[in-house]
């Protein structure tokens, strides 16, 4: 009987010893762009740079993390002057995330309700070269293009892991839906 | 021979008579609107109602066509007060086009420095099959609906996608003759 117990507590540590350290997740919310989002790991803030032929040279705000060989990664593009011209904006960014590669989804994404919805989309693509497999769900409200991507690296091999649909699912514009304790996230400066 | 010639001749006039009448696709431009199209049939000017939870009521400007029982429309949605939210105005209509009713056909749309969405559903009660583009321009949903109705039976019908994709939004693409849309009814 002891025995039984003892190998059946060693097994347990044993498996929790090779399994990956299941990172906690946090809510981030960044009041002044409109929206928050759960990650794991520690999130960091960028600048970075986009460019399409219709939406033309961009800098974008980006918050990003890797956890468990899981990329994930916000994107904040701001489109203020062009707004009305969101539509195809948000048409062009979608199409660049799949184009060339294989698509595995792409269907409607909304949140929120009633006359506050904002719909996007929610695309899922296998990189080329075996390099992983991408989730995103893309949104332009308020000005602003805002994409949340969650890429599942080779290294990690379980593509069909909920993590990346959790993380793009989390995205909400109403911010009275922000857990309490979000973590507040600044909005680098842009040059 | 001249039996094999005739028996030709015979089938080809059988064949003629009993096809249906073939409409001649004429081109239609709206400059104030800045879109153009090509349809068969005799065009109609109606107005209609949209209702959307962003977008609330609207009036709507329907140019329609009903050829060999095939119906076309190219619908207009006046959102110009509030196109700044045009990308969600745009995944609303889309997004009520389709629900309830089984989407054969989901991709993207583009032309014209555009970008929008294609879709096919299959309308209740076999209420026959609707190809639909959906573009949001100028403040404006501009929508190619082309319904093969239960009567015409033939839903890999080419005429659909003839109809949605005669779409452009550079009217220089217009052919010369193409027929100026009537402005809507007061």
């Amino acid at each position: 009987m002891h025995t039984r117990v003892l190998s059946t507590l060693a097994g347990v540590a044993l498996t929790l010893a090779v399994m990956p350290a299941q990172a906690d997740w946090r809510s981030y919310v960044n009041r002044e762009l409109g929206f928050s989002f759960m990650a794991p790991g520690e999130i960091k803030a960028a600048v970075g740079t986009f460019r399409g032929a219709i939406a033309g040279p961009r800098q974008t705000i980006i918050y990003r993390s890797v956890e468990d060989n899981i990329e994930y990664k916000v994107t904040v593009t701001n489109f203020v002057q062009a707004a009305a011209e969101g539509a195809t904006i948000l048409g062009e960014r979608q199409y660049m995330f799949q184009d060339g590669k294989k698509v595995l989804l792409d269907t409607f994404a909304r949140v929120e309700s009633g006359k506050d919805t904002v719909y996007g989309r929610k695309l899922v693509v296998d990189l080329p070269d075996n390099k992983g497999r991408a989730t995103g769900v893309f949104y332009f409200t308020k000005g602003r293009l805002i994409a949340l991507e969650a890429t599942v690296l080779p290294t990690h091999g379980n593509f069909a892991s909920p993590d990346p649909s959790r993380f793009v699912d989390s995205i909400a514009f109403a911010l009275s839906r922000t857990e309490s304790g979000a973590v507040e996230i600044k909005t680098p400066a842009l040059e | 021979m001249r039996v094999t010639a005739l028996a030709t001749l015979v089938g080809a006039a059988l064949a003629t008579t009993t096809g249906p009448a073939l409409a001649v696709w004429h081109g239609y431009i709206s400059h104030p609107l800045g879109f153009a199209f090509a349809a068969p049939g005799e065009l109609k000017v109606e107005k209609g109602t949209y209702r959307g939870a962003v977008a609330g009521t609207r009036d709507t400007l329907v140019y329609r066509f009903v050829d060999d029982n095939i119906e076309y429309k190219a619908v207009v949605i006046d959102l110009t007060d509030n196109a700044n939210d045009a990308a969600t105005l745009l995944g609303e209509a889309e997004y009520n086009f389709q629900d309830g009713k089984k989407l054969l056909m989901d991709t993207f749309g583009r032309l014209d420095r555009q970008y929008g969405r294609k879709l096919t559903i299959d309308l209740a009660n076999n209420g026959g099959r609707t190809t639909a583009g959906f573009y949001f321009i100028n403040g404006r949903i501009v929508s190619l609906q082309a319904t093969v109705l239960p009567a015409n039976g033939d839903y890999e019908s080419p005429e659909m996608a003839r109809f949605v994709d005669s779409i452009t939004f550079f009217t220089v693409r217009a052919p010369d003759d193409a027929i100026e849309l009537p402005v809507p009814p007061k």
